[in-house]
């Protein structure tokens, strides 16, 4: 590409540091005004959960309610239909599933990316061309095989398919073939063989995308609505989304539950995104940049 | 790839096998078996309330795809529903070329444009769901208080509806390009880029000659990874309008869903599957095409 560097700009850039500083600020400021306007939405949300159902509506909009009510709250986590319960379904379903996703494929990122063996390369793209299928495809058939399984209507529908991740295989071997072989090679003439070099030297490096991969991971699960609106039907297998979604179906004028209820559904993803967020960030990055 | 030294021991170690066999079987019974599974039911009548009587109909799927007005809406919804991919690239760039270099704060405000597309779908549905509320939501709110008589009615709408919930996958979309453009823009050289904030008359030129240019294979990655996600997109449009009003949000993984677990047509909803696996595989090749004209590698 051509691109002309003007010659050095030192003499310019010391006049002009002073005058950047006072539109950066401005720019920062300006940023997190429009940060905070794309936020309003969640604001509102907690402002009307803490709201009685005639202020729900009200315009203009009072974004702290004068007599805070906490029993839309309450009524989301007691009685029947508790969100309780759906978060302990959707914690099981979410841990069990990641838990399984990254074992797999760390097993299979090291397969395919040190150890050497015959058709590694093309099982490989075959493996990665599987990433291709839409979902719509699969849920049909997937229907009838967990039919034929007995796993529909269980949490194993979700559980199951969920420990496997072609994604994961892959961003786990992009790290695993930036590990020079020498390391490997010196092991090998120690003696040790591929699973001692798998879980002694190439995972205690790979904690960064090992833990990239979790997060990620778990937040799919976590969120994932389709799967379980395809395959689980008895109410006390729901998990957050469809807990959710019922809740608003029986009770659809009651906005501030609503809003109460989507409030504690969100606090999870906020809590993991929080705490994880180099590595969500990374992850991403690192997926969608590499391709 | 690296390649190996030959001595013998790197030469052929079915071990690996025993490293991908899990995967490999949980790809092969949850993916592969599936889709190939799905190959074949689409040239069947099997549908989930006949069970035992499954016919083979050729090509009859297709034809009454050729039909079907309301497979015909429900492409059209994808398409307008696509829109949504340019549009949020086009409203995250500037702001991640502005959180690049000219803000304080940086981390900090990248994380407030990143946190809608982290959060539960459903329940971003339904507070939008209310936001929307034709008659006393708060948008209508404050339209109606700048002086607009007849605010439209948004998801109610059936002409508004599929907008309405494309404003919400922009608004949840724009974080996540934002990220990847700001991870992108960080590989540009920062002399180019201060050498082009200093010379303020030239910064548009600077921007549309160097910036635009040097992130172009992030712009190309992001429209196919995007055209792709939004394709597939389901949740954010079941959730708020499930489709309606009408068929006005209908889009194609709507019109599976319903066909096959609403109506059990299992194997129509095969064949419309396949179609959308084929407008991905569309989309993907008209941007490789296109790409030779403004990528720049």
């Amino acid at each position: 590409m051509e691109t002309t560097t003007p010659p050095v700009l030192s003499p310019g850039r010391q006049t002009a540091r002073r005058a950047p500083q006072v539109g950066k600020w401005l720019l920062t400021f300006v940023m997190t005004a429009l940060g905070l306007l794309l936020l309003l939405p969640f604001v509102w949300m907690i402002s009307t959960s803490f709201k009685t159902p005639l202020e729900v509506f009200e315009f203009p909009i009072q974004w702290i309610p004068e007599h805070p009510v906490f029993k839309h709250h309450a009524n989301v986590w007691t009685g029947t239909g508790s969100f309780t319960l759906y978060y302990a379904n959707s914690l099981k379903i979410s841990i069990f599933s990641t838990l399984g996703a990254v074992t797999f494929a760390a097993f299979a990122a090291y397969g395919f990316s040190r150890v050497k063996f015959r058709g590694r390369e093309p099982l490989f793209l075959l493996y990665l061309s599987m990433m291709m299928i839409p979902p719509q495809i699969l849920f049909v058939p997937k229907f009838v095989l967990f039919n034929w399984m007995g796993i529909y209507n269980s949490h194993w529908a979700l559980i199951l398919p969920g420990m496997f991740t072609i994604f994961g295989v892959f961003l786990l071997r992009q790290f695993f073939i930036t590990v020079p072989q020498e390391i490997s090679e010196a092991a090998f003439v120690d003696g040790a063989g591929h699973f001692r070099i798998f879980a002694r030297i190439i995972l205690p490096l790979a904690k960064a995308p090992l833990a990239t991969l979790t997060i990620l991971d778990f937040s799919w699960h976590w969120n994932d609505y389709e799967n379980a609106l395809i395959f689980l039907v008895d109410k006390d297998l729901y998990t957050v989304p469809l807990g959710l979604q019922n809740f608003v179906l029986e009770n659809s004028v009651d906005y501030n539950g609503m809003m109460a209820a989507a409030t504690s559904a969100m606090i999870p993803m906020i809590v993991v995104f929080l705490a994880g967020q180099k590595f969500i960030i990374q992850g991403i990055a690192s997926g969608a940049v590499k391709g | 790839m690296k390649k190996l030294r030959r001595t013998g021991i790197h030469d052929n170690h079915p071990v690996g096998y025993l490293f991908i066999a899990p995967s490999i079987l949980g790809i092969t019974l949850f993916y592969l078996v599936p889709a190939l599974m799905s190959l074949v039911m689409m040239f069947t009548d099997y549908s989930f309330m006949s069970k035992g009587d499954i016919q083979f109909i050729g090509l009859d799927n297709f034809r009454r795809l050729a039909g079907d007005a309301s497979f015909h809406n429900s492409v059209l919804m994808t398409l307008i529903f696509l829109l949504t991919v340019p549009v949020s690239l086009i409203v995250a760039f500037p702001i991640a070329y502005i959180l690049n270099q000219s803000v304080y704060w940086t981390k900090l405000l990248r994380t407030l444009f990143f946190l809608p597309y982290i959060m539960n779908g459903v329940a971003i549905a339904f507070v939008w769901m209310l936001l929307f509320h034709p008659s006393m939501g708060p948008i209508n709110g404050a339209l109606k208080m700048i002086g607009i008589e007849s605010p439209p009615g948004w998801l109610s709408g059936t002409d508004t509806a599929i907008y309405a919930v494309c404003i919400i996958q922009i608004w949840i979309m724009v974080g996540y390009n934002m990220i990847i453009y700001l991870a992108s823009l960080q590989e540009v050289p920062k002399e180019l880029l201060e050498a082009a904030t200093i010379d303020g008359a030239r910064l548009w030129h600077s921007i549309r000659y160097i910036t635009v240019p040097l992130v172009s294979p992030t712009t190309f990655l992001l429209l196919i990874t995007g055209f792709i996600s939004a394709i597939k997109t389901f949740g954010i449009i079941q959730a708020t309008t499930a489709g309606g009003p009408g068929e006005a949000t209908n889009v194609l993984s709507l019109y599976i869903y319903k066909t096959a677990f609403r109506y059990y047509e299992m194997g129509y909803a095969s064949a419309i599957s396949w179609m959308l696996f084929a407008i991905v595989m569309l989309v993907m090749l008209l941007n490789w095409a296109g790409q030779r004209r403004w990528v720049h590698y």
